[in-house]
């Protein structure tokens, strides 16, 4: 069936426009235990939280030059939890003296049908994987510390492999468009981090 | 040898003289026979003194006179060395030896006397001597012990210099504190980091899960304003925190019940009068200042809580937010006022006297109860179940999460969020202690008014901050086994009182204090027509009629009067009581027809039987009957009226 033609177009109206800033860094997992520990003490008192996660990436071709891209992710460890679909703009290109990535980005929770609800519109699976690690939180900041492993077989999550040797450390907020502050909120906190890990914003397009 | 003379022969021969041993009687001499060599050497032997050190070191000198000895002696070992390597050797060789070398000595001592007579080679010097040397080695002991005492006093003041000088550092040290030492202790409990060259800390609870936007940052300071020149102070630390000005000071939340203020101009002007902080002996200066600064960011983010409800939230009667001070009605004629008292310190003077007289209506159990709430509110943000499973969704509860996928209505999603805020639930506790301590107040004014039916209350331990319960008793005093019909179990909620009755009635009282009272009159008048009736049990009585509402007679302002009939067990007498709770009692005696005097004859009954029924009634001066109570005065009239068997 071909894909009806689609118009990508940002949300607007009804919601409030959600902006995500983004850090991004990677440590080796041998450093990690330590990271882990400074994490603990530089966040909120809490219990440390572990997560294991499927994520599946849809893609829809269009007509048109980019495909429009679309993240679904489900717990492993929490199975009744229903599933998270996120749309992640372009980054924004404001001046370079912000320390962070923005990009508009929409979160929405959905039942345990979605996989099917995306191949019927049109979307087909680009690729999966499988993320555990912790989560952290620091007032309105997250940080996410998770080892990525690539699904070797096509819907068995079992059956996984490292894609290498060290995690991803993901720090990010979401605020409202036009909040500046939260940025450097950001920046200092990531200081906190050095040399442990060194995040900063990394643009997907360069890498692409 | 030197010298003229013709040599000398000189021969030599043994004297042969022989000991006499014995003379016989005819002149014979008997010889003792000349000892062998062997013989000899043993008898010369035996005089050696082998003990004696050999003093062959001396001089040559001193050797001299004694060489005859010395002859005898090393003959005797030359004999013994002889015997033991050569024993076949001339006899005299020893002799010869000998004077060869005394001889020589003598040429060699001669020689030395000419040398040092001529000055020519040789010249002596006498040399000085120490006189110690020569002294007695007695003396000599006490100088080198002297050294070695003196020695062994230098070390161990060395020692003990040592020793004093670690002991008064020590309490210089504990004195003047290391400032890196007092740091390590103050970020032992407080969050402290480094930027740049300052050293700030965080004092406020966001990393406890506050939202209060204050950043709450201090700074750590070096204390450098000593003299060294003079004592240390008591008290003195090396080290100094800064805290923002608008947390200084101590500050107190506080919850208070009063009448309604008659006039609204003096409100915000609530006292503050500054409660000593009472601070732990040893702690250091910093941790108290730090805490009362904590102390006073939390205040100020439970009373900008309490004002954004009080403010945001539509209620019936609006809260007044004024100044430092919430102002609420719980009750009509009530006020209920929650206000910030922050006293800076320095103004000590102006805490005002007039103010100490009034009795301190703070409520320190609501103001506790602030705090706890406030904590509470700061763990909910903290908990997991914020946490978003999967790991990019963004942070949220739980529930929330499962609107959409679920399709939760508006209904639904507004049941799920928290819709009673701080100031709500303070204003509700509020109620619930003022209504409690009104009803404690109504019993026991009662208890203490009436004497006739007891009232007893028994207050549950065991509370809710919005529920308490209470069981009241009316009972007669030494009747307590028999009349226990009137059991309450009062349930004090927030606005009103539940009351269970033991015969399973349920009334809901509002918060007036007025119904209260009312409904207890009411159940002590009950209690006393309940109690003529277990009496009649016990006596024998029997029960003619009983009526908890009893719709004869006055009317009652107050419940309803109740009334009993009971008839003796011959049947000749019979009681009417009638209570009512603003009536009193009426008691009235059926006595047999017989009795009565006034009773005209009458030609319808003519048969005497007729004349054992009961018949006109005559009213007892309750008053001037015997008897403590009621009851026992009941007793008594029964007992009267029962005939003796």
């Amino acid at each position: 069936m071909e894909a009806p033609p689609v118009s990508v177009m940002p949300v607007t109206g009804g919601t409030i426009n959600m902006m995500e800033y983004l850090l991004q860094g990677s440590v080796l997992d041998q450093a990690l235990e330590s990271l882990l520990h400074r994490l603990r003490g530089l966040c909120d008192n809490m219990e440390p939280e572990i997560f294991a996660d499927h994520e599946l990436v849809y893609l829809l071709k269009g007509q048109q030059g980019n495909p429009f891209l679309l993240r679904a992710r489900r717990s492993l460890s929490h199975p009744a939890a229903p599933w998270h679909l996120r749309y992640l703009g372009q980054p924004e290109v404001g001046d370079k003296s912000r320390h962070a990535l923005v990009r508009n980005c929409v979160d929405v929770a959905a039942s345990h049908s979605l996989p099917d609800f995306l191949n019927e519109m049109g979307f087909r699976m680009d690729h999966e994987f499988v993320a555990k690690g912790h989560i952290f939180r620091r007032g309105a900041l997250k940080v996410v510390v998770s080892k990525l492993s690539r699904v070797l077989v096509p819907g068995n999550t079992e059956n996984t492999e490292p894609l290498s040797l060290s995690s991803l450390v993901e720090l990010s907020v979401l605020a409202p468009a036009g909040q500046d502050t939260v940025s450097e909120d950001m920046r200092s906190f990531a200081e906190q981090l050095k040399p442990l890990v060194h995040l900063e914003k990394i643009d997907p397009k360069r890498h692409m | 040898m030197s010298g003229g003379g013709p040599a000398v022969r000189v021969s030599i021969e043994s004297t042969c003289e022989k000991q006499v041993q014995e003379v016989s009687l005819d002149g014979m001499e008997t010889y003792v026979p000349p000892l062998s060599m062997s013989q000899n050497l043993a008898k010369l032997a035996q005089r050696i003194d082998f003990g004696q050190g050999s003093e062959s070191d001396e001089e040559g000198i001193e050797a001299e006179p004694k060489d005859p000895q010395d002859w005898g002696k090393t003959e005797a070992e030359e004999d013994e060395a002889t015997v033991k390597f050569q024993p076949s050797l001339w006899p005299w060789d020893s002799v010869r030896n000998n004077l060869r070398s005394s001889l020589t000595e003598m040429c060699v001592l001669y020689d030395v006397l000419s040398v040092v007579k001529e000055k020519k080679y040789m010249a002596l010097d006498p040399v000085s001597q120490d006189p110690s040397a020569g002294k007695t080695p007695q003396v000599f002991q006490l100088i080198s012990k002297k050294k070695s005492l003196a020695t062994a006093a230098q070390l161990l003041l060395k020692g003990a210099e040592k020793l004093s000088k670690s002991v008064a550092e020590n309490q210089e040290n504990r004195r003047q504190r290391d400032f890196n030492s007092e740091l390590l202790r103050l970020r032992s409990q407080w969050k402290l980091r480094k930027v740049g060259d300052k050293i700030l800390g965080d004092l406020s609870y966001r990393s406890a899960g506050s939202l209060f936007p204050h950043p709450g940052t201090f700074e750590v300071i070096k204390n450098t304003d000593i003299d060294l020149d003079k004592k240390l102070p008591e008290d003195y630390c090396p080290l100094n925190v800064q805290i923002p000005s608008d947390l200084e000071g101590s500050a107190y939340i506080k919850v208070s019940i009063q009448k309604q203020a008659p006039d609204i101009g003096d409100l915000g002007t609530v006292n503050l009068f500054r409660r000593q902080l009472k601070a732990k002996a040893g702690t250091q200066p910093w941790h108290v200042k730090l805490e009362a600064a904590q102390n006073v960011l939390l205040c100020k983010e439970i009373f900008a809580q309490l004002s954004r409800e009080a403010v945001q939230i539509k209620s019936q009667i609006p809260h007044i937010v004024v100044k430092n001070q919430i102002i609420s009605q719980p009750f009509p004629g009530l006020q209920l006022s929650i206000s910030l008292c922050h006293s800076t310190g320095e103004k000590k003077n102006h805490r005002a006297s007039p103010e100490k007289p009034k009795p301190d209506d703070h409520l320190y159990v609501l103001e506790h109860n602030l705090h706890q709430l406030m904590r509470e509110f700061h763990k909910q943000t903290l908990s997991s179940i914020v946490m978003p499973h999967p790991a990019s969704a963004p942070f949220g509860h739980k529930r929330q999460r499962m609107a959409g996928p679920m399709a939760y209505d508006k209904a639904e999603i507004s049941s799920m969020q928290q819709n009673e805020g701080l100031l709500e639930k303070i204003i509700k506790q509020a109620k619930h202690i003022f209504l409690r301590s009104r009803t404690a107040r109504t019993i026991d004014s009662l208890a203490s008014r009436i004497e006739d039916p007891q009232i007893q209350a028994h207050w549950s331990n065991i509370n809710d901050v919005y529920e308490s319960s209470v069981k009241v008793l009316i009972t007669s005093q030494g009747y307590e086994q028999i009349c226990k019909s009137i059991q309450l179990q009062l349930n004090i909620g927030v606005e009103q009182i539940r009351v269970v009755h033991r015969d399973g009635r349920v009334i809901s009282l509002s918060h007036q204090e007025q119904e209260l009272q009312d409904f207890l009159l009411s159940q002590m008048s009950q209690h006393q027509i309940h109690a003529v009736q277990q009496l009649a049990k016990v006596m024998g009585w029997h029960v003619l009629s009983f009526s908890n509402h009893v719709g004869l007679g006055s009317v009652e302002s107050i419940g309803n009067a109740s009334a009993i009939t009971v008839a003796s067990s011959n049947g000749e007498y019979a009681i009417s009581v009638r209570n009512g709770p603003e009536s009193g009692c009426k008691v009235l005696v059926q006595f047999p027809r017989s009795q009565s005097k006034e009773l005209p004859k009458s030609d319808v009954i003519q048969d005497a039987k007729w004349n054992h029924l009961r018949g006109p009634y005559k009213e007892v001066h309750w008053s001037r009957m015997e008897g403590r109570n009621f009851v026992y005065k009941m007793e008594l009239l029964m007992a009267s009226l029962t005939p003796c068997l």
